[in-house]
């Protein structure tokens, strides 16, 4: 009875991980499936033969049904997701550090300030895109890189003040004071002294805050409308909606898409959890 | 430290964005939701009251999208709970644990866009995974996007395969904080594995279930990138959500801003309520370090 009872559990457990994993096995998989395999009955679980054509193109790849044959077009998506992720990132740990450490330190604008900034984070980035396609259409702003900055640090800055106000009520006053004794003013101490201590929280920020400008679809899709801005996710729901649905080339895409992602969320995915949870998790 | 302007200044660049970005969005938004405000018919604007509130009501379409987004919140939110919960205890203590959980976070780290390109695939009418696995025990072949109910439960099956992961983790990380010698107590006192349950861990996992609900709850309002990706609202509305029917008005079918604004007024306060709720449940107050309900 008990071993039947650990034997179905683990049957239980393959299952589970086949249904969470098998969409993201098939996209990779897809990626480096010769054209003739893409659409093909029964499935192919596993390409006879591995192509990078997907990727880099190929002089010999057939051009299925009028479609591009490969994501050689996608460099100036990268280019932006890129750019504007990396702004994001430094821009959004830089002022998330300074608000937090005033906010955890000397309690700026009461628990009311920083239960709004962290509020934002939960609310529907709809409700933002409306208004803000109007706005910055009127500072010509549309369709730049700074439209796309801007909108995405919105979206970030929240989760950076609230992991690092729990980041720096961890690093115990004397620090502080001490630093003041010696004679240094406020901002010598944030960053000759707390900056350096809470260098693992400010990591985790600056990459959690990438992961969400380089996936971030919603406002990329309203604040951009061609390759001098839009970034990848944007790139991806463009060939998809259009009737050029090549899945070769799109699953690949995909792969450029979500790599650094994955990469970085596994990383971080302790700060990510407890981020994610609003500290209901430590993680 | 006397100086009391410093921290002000700390925290100005924060305060310059979110009011920029926010507040003042957000009040010309509520300014707009009052107004004939149609980029479509030109740039001009005219008082008209509740006019585009009432529209709501009246709208089939926007029904629609309170529908199915009822439907998501009444069916893919308790199965993600459920789901969840049963394979956290799955979980717990298996071999291999550590890379299970962290093979478990990939549905809800990969970017919706890209999920949305492989289940598109998956669900492919003629070559998909999905209709040859159905095949297998002889059910024919379902048009998984173009059909108006398996449309619907199609997107549903996305969210559920994107989110239980995120309620898995937070009640495995629940369970871990379980005190190992109260559950032994409980055995030696001849409960089974039942009991044990439902007197010594679902009490202490419930508020950390409550957090999940209304967090999931806050998701699924905000739904867009999923069903922009798949079905793109279709078949005809069946699979809009609330936000992508806000999207539709505001951005990609009409430029009826004052119309979007109203729809997005209404989300904007739904949404504030239920982060009030959160807020409530995770203590965030004393989190933050203010102290307690006194302060």
């Amino acid at each position: 009875m008990r071993t039947i009872l650990r034997v179905l559990r683990y049957i239980l457990i393959a299952i589970c991980l086949v249904f969470f994993l098998f969409p993201v096995y098939w996209l990779v998989i897809t990626a480096f499936k010769p054209a003739k395999e893409w659409f093909t009955w029964p499935p192919t679980f596993w390409p006879t033969q591995f192509t990078f054509s997907n990727f880099f193109g190929a002089k010999e790849t057939e051009v299925f049904g009028g479609t591009t044959g490969s994501i050689e077009n996608i460099f100036p998506y990268l280019r932006n997701s890129i750019v504007v992720g990396v702004s994001v990132s430094l821009i959004a740990t830089m002022i998330s550090a300074l608000a937090a450490y005033a906010i955890a330190r000397y309690k700026v604008g009461g628990a009311f300030l920083a239960e709004w900034i962290i509020s934002i984070r939960m609310l529907p980035p709809i409700v933002s895109a409306v208004p803000l396609y109007v706005i910055f259409s009127r500072l010509r702003l549309i369709n730049t890189w700074w439209a796309l900055i801007l909108s995405h640090l919105v979206v970030v800055v929240p989760l950076g003040v609230w992991l690092l106000i729990s980041f720096f009520r961890e690093i115990p006053r004397e620090i502080d004071e001490a630093a003041y004794v010696d004679g240094a003013s406020v901002f010598q101490t944030f960053f000759y002294v707390i900056f350096p201590l809470s260098a693992p929280g400010l990591a985790a920020v600056a990459v959690l805050s990438l992961i969400q400008s380089w996936g971030e679809f919603l406002l990329a899709l309203v604040l951009t409308n061609d390759a001098r801005a839009q970034t990848l996710p944007i790139f991806l729901g463009r060939y998809i909606t259009g009737w050029r649905v090549a899945w070769g080339p799109l699953s690949a895409a995909g792969i450029v898409t979500m790599l650094p992602v994955v990469v970085f969320a596994i990383i971080a995915q302790r700060y990510l959890i407890r981020g994610l949870t609003f500290g209901a998790v430590k993680g | 430290m006397k100086n009391r302007l410093i921290p002000w200044l700390m925290v100005l660049p924060v305060l310059v964005l979110f009011l920029s970005m926010t507040i003042y969005p957000f009040a010309f938004m509520i300014w707009s939701s009052f107004r004939q405000y149609d980029l479509s018919k030109g740039a001009e604007t005219r008082f008209i009251g509740l006019s585009n509130y009432f529209q709501i009501f009246s709208d089939t379409t926007a029904v629609e999208s309170f529908k199915f987004t009822a439907k998501l919140l009444a069916i893919a939110v308790p199965v993600e709970l459920l789901l969840g919960i049963g394979v956290a205890f799955l979980i717990r203590g298996a071999r291999g644990e550590k890379i299970i959980r962290s093979s478990l976070l990939i549905p809800m780290m990969v970017p919706a866009a890209v999920s949305g390109v492989a289940w598109k695939m998956l669900y492919n009418y003629a070559f998909g995974p999905v209709n040859w696995f159905l095949s297998l025990f002889n059910v024919s072949r379902i048009s998984w996007l173009g059909d108006m109910n398996y449309a619907q439960l199609g997107i549903i099956l996305i969210d559920v395969w994107q989110w239980t992961p995120f309620v898995f983790l937070m009640i495995y990380a629940g369970l871990q904080s379980v005190p190992q010698d109260l559950i032994d107590a409980a055995r030696v006192d001849g409960a089974d594995w039942g009991r044990v349950f439902l007197h010594v861990e679902f009490p202490l996992l419930r508020p950390l279930i409550l957090v999940a609900l209304v967090l999931r709850i806050i998701d699924c309002l905000k739904t867009f990138d999923i069903v922009f990706m798949t079905t793109w609202g279709g078949p005809g509305a069946a699979t809009h959500t609330y936000s992508f029917y806000i999207y539709k008005v505001g951005v990609s079918f009409g430029w009826n801003i004052g119309y979007a604004s109203a729809l997005s007024v209404l989300l904007l306060l739904v949404s504030m309520l239920l982060v009030n709720i959160v807020f409530r449940l995770v203590r965030m107050r004393q989190q933050l370090g203010f102290g307690g309900e006194g302060e």
